[in-house]
């Protein structure tokens, strides 16, 4: 009993902040067994957890780190994001979807279009000077691995576009690819932009980067991510919009899909949203 | 020795005023709370109060060779203390007057 206790007072420590953690977790846990193992104490500390993630105490709070951190995961987040835009506009704009009489359709558009530019413009030039410094230090430090990372931004969509235009010439025809074909070429984007996303998350980790081009790089972050939502939010108007009006667009008739796409749609945005405003007001606190 | 009000008892307070005689470290600080004011701590709110106590320097934690590391309160601790119990003082003269009051308007 007292070592099913003990197990769950590790598990309850498990879910709070790894800095919380090392600055206090002996010491609770040595209340804990002196309390014989309370019940109650347990499900207190678990209950408590979740505080110490939205409110982390200042002293415990490691600015760097919690600005790589958010980048890391707002990269991924923001990429599948992104991802889920193209998939968009392919299936829905560059088509021809625009039923009369409802300009509200050609407005997400517009609003798209713009903001997914923006954001695309504001995480390029924000992480941009990041990038360099990190580049930089990785050549000089001659760490192979971490210039192999960084340089899957640019690698893995050269290799998406050489695969995309070798595909369309082998299997191609004259109104584009096969529907299966779309899918595995969308499969690939997806996993090539994970892994363009992921290097530069696992060089970050490693090379632990400090100083402004971080805070310029979060702060960015930040404009990207929102402006990556307002993105996701026209196109969730539009593909709403197409599944009621358009009888040719196959959410028409279909329901499923476009709720599995909105799904995950306001999920990465979701996700992105709350890594990047976490990333960003960290680089913008004062001290 | 419980009352009905436990639950609104501010618990920084009350890990404040522990400390406020000597350091001690967070059992000592429970079974204090506990025998002192009725109060029973649990170690998810005791450990959230002295994560914000340290933050904002109302107390320090001092060294320590074993899991058990004991904390005292700081000058910032003692007057923010002190003008907590000067203000709870307030509230209960009033309190008091007002009941009194209230009882010789009934045995009238």
């Amino acid at each position: 009993m007292s070592s099913n206790m003990s197990r769950a007072t590790r598990l309850a420590l498990a879910l709070y902040p790894p800095s919380w953690r090392a600055r206090y977790a002996d010491e609770v846990h040595a209340l804990v067994e002196q309390n014989k193992n309370s019940r109650r104490d347990v499900a207190s500390l678990a209950w408590r957890a979740l505080p110490a993630w939205i409110w982390p105490p200042a002293h415990l709070h490691d600015r760097p780190a919690r600005m790589r951190a958010s980048l890391s995961t707002g990269l991924l987040s923001w990429s599948f994001l992104t991802g889920l835009g193209l998939v968009f506009a392919q299936l829905t704009q560059f088509q021809g979807f625009r039923p009369a009489g409802h300009p509200v359709i050609n407005a997400s558009y517009l609003v798209f279009d713009v903001a997914l530019a923006l954001s695309a413009a504001a995480a390029g030039l924000g992480g941009l000077p990041l990038w360099l410094v990190m580049l930089r230090r990785a050549h000089r430090e001659r760490r192979r691995r971490d210039v192999a990372c960084l340089l899957l931004p640019l690698a893995a969509p050269a290799a998406f576009l050489a695969g995309l235009s070798i595909t369309v010439r082998l299997v191609g025809g004259a109104d584009g690819v096969s529907p299966w074909w779309f899918g595995i070429i969308t499969l690939a984007g997806f996993g090539l932009a994970a892994a363009a996303a992921a290097g530069p998350g696992l060089a970050m980790r490693r090379l632990k980067p400090r100083g402004p081009a971080l805070r310029l790089a979060a702060t960015a972050g930040g404009v990207a991510a929102g402006a990556s939502v307002v993105a996701a939010a026209a196109s969730i108007v539009a593909v709403t919009g197409l599944s009621l009006w358009a009888r040719g667009f196959a959410g028409y008739h279909h329901h499923v899909v476009p709720g599995i796409y909105l799904a995950l749609v306001v999920l990465a945005a979701m996700v992105t949203a709350v890594s990047a405003a976490r990333g960003a007001r960290a680089a913008t606190q004062r001290g | 020795m419980g009352d009905t009000l436990d639950r609104w008892a501010d618990p920084s307070l009350l890990v404040l005023a522990s400390l406020a005689d000597e350091p001690k470290h967070g059992y000592a600080i429970t079974q204090d709370v506990a025998q002192t004011m009725g109060v029973r701590l649990s170690a998810g709110t005791l450990y959230a109060v002295i994560a914000r106590l340290e933050a904002r320097g109302f107390i320090d934690p001092l060294p320590s060779d074993d899991r058990k590391r004991p904390y005292r309160i700081t000058a910032a601790g003692a007057a923010e203390l002190a003008r907590q119990s000067e203000r709870m003082s307030r509230v209960a003269s009033l309190a008091t007057e007002r009941l009194q009051a209230n009882l010789r308007w009934a045995a009238s």
